[in-house]
């Protein structure tokens, strides 16, 4: 009979990454529903330190297996020893982010084991009476949204976005079990040879490839200002981009104008900061998904497009805003 | 169509000093993108410029009949200078003159008329176009001071303008009945314009932007009474088309004018383009077209001139004139072949000038909007 929630924990240079807790903290309320416990996987090489953090996060054990192969990520000896783990446990339900690793592991997986996966979850939860786990997903470029069951095979799978669970609080008092598991790799395990590991730090992009946009009006009152917006962007990996209105008096180059006679942009968040919203504008940027607005005028269009609007003074929200980001960043950092 | 002896001489006038003042220049003026100082200087001596405005607040004191033989003349050779003239005699006179206080005359009105101030019209907003009561910008009393924000789009003369004629929401509760009208002068603190429009046409006229942002208006600076904004902005409209048609007609003469020039020097086949049939044709076309928005663009002036509403027939002259100027001048294209299609002919340019005449000051859909709005009355 399969039993417990498990998570894959993600960490890269043996540091925890953070989709990997929040996903403890909705798999702690999947597991609650169940009665059941759950189990942290976390896989690395000198990562069994990290273990009893898992627990304060509400892992009631975790499954280590420590071993030089497993120092980077690589899709072989990986899901050789996830399968393994998976085998002898038999879980009930299987959790990984939906990073670029979560992505390439889980399809393994359930192909490895024949069960249902689903990708890139945006909600769990416990169905009442069959007690299956209904996974939603957004389809078609986010138009539909899926909600899937896989009713015959166990364990259930899902990959879920990072940023939409919530991470439980850091609770040192929480006891759990740890368990260390060896796994007998051998070299065709290792059927990847990795040269290096390039970090860059991205530069800037064409605005049109940007996933978020941080966007600037006029009434944002003087190019300096694109200097705030600058730093926004850059907590967020954004880019600036700018209605034409700035253009226009020279605050910013052409090429980063949005609307008709700019460029028409789709980003996943476009910040609309002092930006009226008039239709040549908008048509530019109405496909965003989701789209934040902030200006002093009640009346402007852009509220009329926007998912959230603020009405107030770009110039006290943003550096607030900045403040936050920055804190919940070292919140992480400190993780 | 009989023209009083004084409205022939001024036809002379002006034809006398388009000769001498505007030969060369329109080609200067579609390049440059500026009409020289010295020329509107001259056309303010000449007292092209307010052909309306009474005497006493320095204007002509002429008739719309007299307007309109201006704005033909001088659009017959250069419709970015005709452009420039309908923007300040019809456009920012108008309001002033049928709803100024005598202040607000002497202080505006005046040096308008006089060449000494530049003169625009606000109303046209990136969402305010066809549909004018749509306008955005608002107007709120603060004590003794109206405060203006907004944006105002495609703005002839702006960015030269000494004050602009700016319409805004008084109370938008009302819809259009909420609309007032200020005069806002470019020095007020919170003014700016945006950038210079690259446009097709009349590319010797100023076209921008004005943006208000948190513009301190005096109250005395309200024109004509709180709400009533729309109508002296239609108003103004109702009469300130007998200039913009008279404008399109102009356009459509000098466009004749080259194409007759030209297939009478043209020869191909052993013979002058002109002694084809199809020429022939074509030309009687194109002339009988502009003879009839001519009368129609002088009737809508005399109608005006005799004191009646002159709605119906200036929308009916504008919406005329502006196509058939377009007709008109594609067909002289036409006439001169390949060469037409080259800058170093002047139809290039008059083709590219004449597309606005059926879009501004109300589009040729709009006009008819209003043609049929008397038709089914």
């Amino acid at each position: 009979m399969s039993k417990d929630v498990f998570v894959f924990i993600e960490q890269r240079d043996s540091e925890l990454q953070k989709v990997g807790i929040e996903l403890l903290g909705e798999a702690r309320k999947l597991a609650d529903s169940l009665n059941q416990d759950v189990v942290a996987m976390l896989l690395g090489y000198n990562i069994k330190s990290k273990a009893e953090m898992l627990i304060h996060h509400g892992a009631n054990k975790v499954i280590v297996v420590d071993d030089e192969i497993l120092n980077e990520y690589v899709t072989e000896p990986y899901a050789k020893a996830v399968c393994a783990i998976i085998k002898k446990y038999d879980p009930e339900i299987v959790l990984y982010g939906a990073s670029s690793i979560g992505r390439d592991l889980a399809p393994r997986l359930a192909s490895r084991i024949h069960t249902g996966l689903t990708a890139d979850c945006t909600a769990l939860e416990i169905d009442e009476e069959s007690k299956n786990l209904l996974m939603t997903r957004p389809a078609f470029g986010g138009n539909l949204m899926a909600t899937i069951l896989c009713e015959n095979h166990r364990p259930q799978m899902a990959t879920v976005r990072p940023g939409v669970m919530q991470a439980l609080k850091n609770n040192p008092d929480l006891k759990g079990e740890i368990v260390e598991e060896k796994i007998p790799f051998d070299k065709s395990d290792m059927n990847v040879v990795i040269k290096e590991v390039v970090k860059v730090e991205s530069k800037k992009k064409d605005i049109t490839e940007a996933d978020v946009l941080v966007s600037g009006g006029r009434g944002i009152g003087a190019p300096d200002a694109f200097n705030m917006l600058g730093e926004l962007a850059d907590l967020l990996g954004a880019e600036v981009s700018a209605s034409r209105a700035t253009v226009d008096a020279g605050w910013i180059e052409k090429d980063r104008q949005v609307g008709q006679t700019g460029k028409t942009v789709r980003p996943e968040v476009y910040f609309a900061l002092g930006i009226s919203g008039a239709i040549q504008h908008i048509a530019g940027m109405e496909e965003s998904e989701l789209i934040i607005a902030i200006n002093k005028n009640e009346e402007a269009g852009i509220f009329g497009v926007s998912d959230l609007g603020i009405v107030g003074d770009v110039h006290a929200i943003v550096p607030k805003l900045i403040e936050l980001i920055k804190k919940e960043k070292k919140a992480k950092s400190e993780l | 169509m009989k023209f009083t002896k004084e409205q022939e001489l001024l036809r002379q006038n002006v034809r006398e000093f388009v000769k001498n003042e505007l030969a060369t220049y329109p080609d200067h003026v579609d390049e440059t993108g500026e009409i020289p100082k010295d020329v509107m200087d001259k056309l303010a001596k000449y007292q092209f410029i307010g052909p309306i405005i009474p005497r006493k607040y320095g204007g002509a004191g002429a008739d719309y009949v007299s307007y309109a033989i201006i704005m033909e003349e001088i659009a017959r050779r250069c419709a970015s200078t005709s452009t420039y003239i309908t923007a300040g005699a019809s456009l920012a006179a108008l309001p002033l003159l049928n709803f100024g206080t005598e202040e607000q005359k002497m202080k505006y009105l005046k040096p308008l008329a006089l060449g000494e101030k530049i003169g625009c019209f606000g109303l046209t907003e990136p969402g305010a176009g066809s549909d004018a009561g749509a306008t955005a910008t608002t107007a709120k009393l603060e004590g003794d001071y109206y405060i203006l924000n907004g944006r105002k789009c495609f703005i002839t003369n702006a960015p030269m303008a000494d004050f602009a004629i700016i319409s805004a929401v008084t109370d938008k509760t009302k819809g259009a009945k909420g609309i007032s009208t200020f005069i806002v002068e470019s020095s007020y603190e919170g003014w700016s314009v945006g950038a210079h429009e690259n446009k097709m046409g009349i590319r010797g006229t100023q076209t921008s932007d004005i943006v208000l942002d948190n513009v301190k208006v005096p109250k005395e600076n309200l024109l004509g009474g709180e709400g009533n904004g729309f109508k002296i902005m239609l108003n103004t409209l109702d009469s300130g088309r007998i200039g913009v048609a008279a404008q399109a007609l102009g356009i459509a003469q000098g466009a004749l004018d080259e194409a007759t020039k030209y297939v009478k020097e043209r020869v191909q086949f052993g013979r002058t383009l002109s002694k084809f049939q199809n020429t022939q044709f074509t030309l009687a076309q194109m002339a009988t077209k502009v003879q009839a928005a001519r009368l129609l663009v002088y009737d809508a002036a005399k109608t005006k001139d005799l004191g009646e509403k002159p709605g119906l027939q200036s929308s009916m002259a504008k919406y005329y004139a502006a196509e058939v100027a377009n007709e008109v001048a594609y067909a002289a294209l036409q006439l001169h072949g390949g060469y037409g299609y080259i800058k170093d002919y002047p139809i290039e340019r008059i083709y590219r000038d004449a597309r606005i005449t059926s879009i501004y000051e109300g589009t040729s859909q709009v006009q008819q909007m209003v043609i049929a709005g008397y038709v089914l009355k």
